[in-house]
């Protein structure tokens, strides 16, 4: 989705419909009207939504990654010519011609997506040790944390994009006045935006993972760490075998929910980068967007989405996963 | 709230030592998150030619934050967000309501399939959904001859969907921690299912609206994706819009443009502020609460 939200931690998996009024799907249906028979038509208009504006789209675009559309043909989307698997054959078989392209993306993509993410878990979790301790204005201070995490991408890539300006940047500036880089380093071309962008990415979206570390942390009851305190563990010990075994699901939630949500985060290289980026930060949202609203080959770019989705897949599994342990059957 | 003050007390246990080291960590970690911020805010008050150039203002600029207002419409890209996102909250996080509500009281049998696929909606590219997104509109505004794309409420339902499925399954575990007695209690006293959700459910479940409000706002306010395609030149939201101070080929006026920008991130940031020990408080207790 265009935004992975703040899911829950799962230290403890809740499970909602615990306590529910436990009709069992089997069960010989209840008349019309009575106050035990579910009400489905609340959820009706989510279910009708989802079903038109998330999965009727995911199955269009798969059709669609089988057909040659494109700016002639959109106008009858139905009637254009269908060429089966070329697509795929053109961006997956090595040596096909948007080959190289493709997996330039997907190795960009990857790169940002897991140097961002490694770079922010210490990050985050250092952030979250720390405020979890009684600290004079702590209030304060876990607000204040919260600010790069709310402010918008579009505003977080803008400014970014000014702080690495080359020559008049302030990145560049600062660099040359502790003399550990030229004045005249480039940020935004060359290899090193994918490192700009990074840095970004980094700024704006730690408070993510130390928001769910913070909250794993305030589950773990104070008398363990007295336990552990009287049984001699000292902090290092105590962070190692009490804090760290009761946050570890939490913090795997955490990580491949920011590696799902960096990998399909198109506004930061979008507005960073323009609609012709660098190869190194030419990650696959943005690369998609360009064949498919730049160039008009919608077919292409559904074939490229598809194959971004199936990557996805991997972490999406393992945090399905994750969330259903302890699922009721 | 019961859950805020139990994850509130857990997680003040006193320490003793290491006071000043704390401190020195805790204003590093101030330092970093703010100085970008600053640097926005000084380049905002810088004048056009110097701006983006220099660390500190030759003088201070304060017409940066009158100007911005006529170099774009930015008037109208405010508004046309602050709408939008609006809109997306309140209707969002009702709709969602409805569908948590039957997620957390009832057994039925696609319910874990139905919960599967919200989650599993978090891993889909928005960009595979942008141009079959903009077909159906296409070919439903030739069917029945309204206008979608480029409307309010087109980008509104949209931004409204992708909230859902994370709005639904938050507050389906906040409304499976509330007591079922008294909508119980309501129902045998007589009380129709859509009164009880109204007068029973509804006000216990505000803590959690707020929350599911505030992510949908977020994510209509932050998107760029599909306002690009989706808004008119009329219905332009400020994440598109702001593209316009850098547009065309005239030289970027970084120092408007620093300025629009704080301006667009001040609704998020208060908002967000305001109830943020909520939020931290609600995602414990989704941790914790069953």
């Amino acid at each position: 989705m265009i935004t992975g939200g703040p899911e829950r931690s799962a230290v403890a998996v809740p499970q909602p419909g615990q306590g529910a009024v436990g009709r069992s799907a089997r069960a010989r249906p209840l008349p019309r009207g009575s106050p035990l028979r579910a009400p489905y038509w609340m959820m009706a208009p989510s279910v009708g939504l989802l079903a038109f504006i998330v999965f009727l789209p995911i199955l269009i675009a798969f059709y669609i990654s089988l057909t040659g559309l494109n700016q002639y043909t959109i106008g009858d989307w139905l009637h254009a010519p269908f060429v089966g698997l070329r697509h795929y054959v053109d961006t997956l078989q090595p040596g096909g011609p948007f080959a190289s392209s493709l997996f330039n993306s997907v190795k960009a993509s990857l790169a940002f997506s897991l140097l961002t993410t490694a770079l922010i878990m210490p990050i985050a979790l250092g952030a979250a040790l720390l405020f979890n301790q009684s600290l004079r204005g702590r209030a304060f201070f876990r607000a204040m944390m919260l600010v790069p995490y709310i402010i918008p991408t579009f505003v977080n890539a803008i400014l970014w994009r000014l702080v690495f300006m080359n020559g008049t940047g302030v990145a560049d500036q600062l660099l040359s006045a502790v003399h550990v880089g030229s004045r005249e380093t480039f940020w935004l071309i060359g290899p090193n935006s994918l490192w700009a962008m990074v840095m970004a990415d980094v700024w704006a979206a730690w408070p993510f993972v130390y928001l769910m570390s913070l909250a794993a942390l305030q589950t773990i009851p104070g008398e363990l760490y007295d336990a552990a305190t009287i049984d001699g563990a000292n902090g290092a010990r105590r962070f190692l075998h009490v804090t760290l075994p009761l946050i570890r699901p939490t913090l795997g939630l955490a990580v491949v929910l920011s590696t799902i949500n960096h990998f399909n985060n198109f506004t930061l290289p979008y507005v960073m980068f323009g609609i012709s980026p660098p190869e190194q930060v030419n990650v696959l949202p943005l690369n998609i967007f360009v064949n498919s609203f730049v160039t008009f080959n919608f077919g292409l770019g559904a074939a490229m989405s598809v194959v971004a989705l199936a990557i996805m897949l991997t972490p999406a599994v393992i945090y399905l996963r994750a969330a259903r342990v302890g699922d009721e059957s | 709230m019961a859950v805020a003050t139990s994850a509130r007390r857990s997680g003040s246990r006193p320490r003793s030592g290491g006071s000043a080291w704390h401190y020195l960590a805790a204003v590093a970690y101030l330092a970093f998150v703010l100085l970008p911020i600053g640097y926005m805010v000084l380049v905002s008050l810088q004048d056009s030619v110097t701006a983006g150039t220099v660390l500190v203002p030759r003088s201070i600029h304060w017409q940066t934050f009158a100007e911005m207002w006529a170099t774009v419409d930015l008037g109208l890209y405010l508004r046309n967000s602050l709408l939008i996102a609006t809109a997306t909250g309140v209707c969002g996080s009702i709709l969602a309501l409805g569908a948590a509500y039957v997620v957390a009281r009832f057994r039925f049998r696609f319910r874990n399939t139905f919960r599967t696929s919200l989650l599993a909606t978090q891993a889909v590219p928005g960009v595979l959904l942008l141009l079959p997104l903009f077909v159906i509109y296409v070919v439903v505004q030739h069917a029945l001859s309204v206008r979608i794309v480029g409307s309010y409420y087109g980008v509104v339902l949209t931004y409204m969907t992708f909230a859902l499925p994370f709005s639904i399954w938050l507050l389906s575990v906040y409304v499976a921690s509330l007591p079922k007695e008294i909508e119980e209690q309501a129902l045998v006293d007589g009380a129709h299912r859509y009164d009880v959700l109204r007068y029973v459910t509804f006000p216990l479940a505000v803590p959690g609206l707020v929350v599911t409000f505030i992510f949908s706002f977020l994510l209509a306010w932050n998107d760029v994706l599909f306002a690009s395609v989706l808004t008119s030149p009329v219905t332009r939201t400020i994440g598109v819009g702001l593209q316009n101070y850098v547009a065309d080929n005239t030289l970027p006026l970084w120092n408007q443009l620093m300025a629009a920008s704080i301006v667009s991130a001040i609704p998020a940031v208060v908002l967000f502020m305001i109830v943020q020990r909520w939020i931290v408080a609600g995602l414990a207790a989704g941790s914790t609460k069953g």
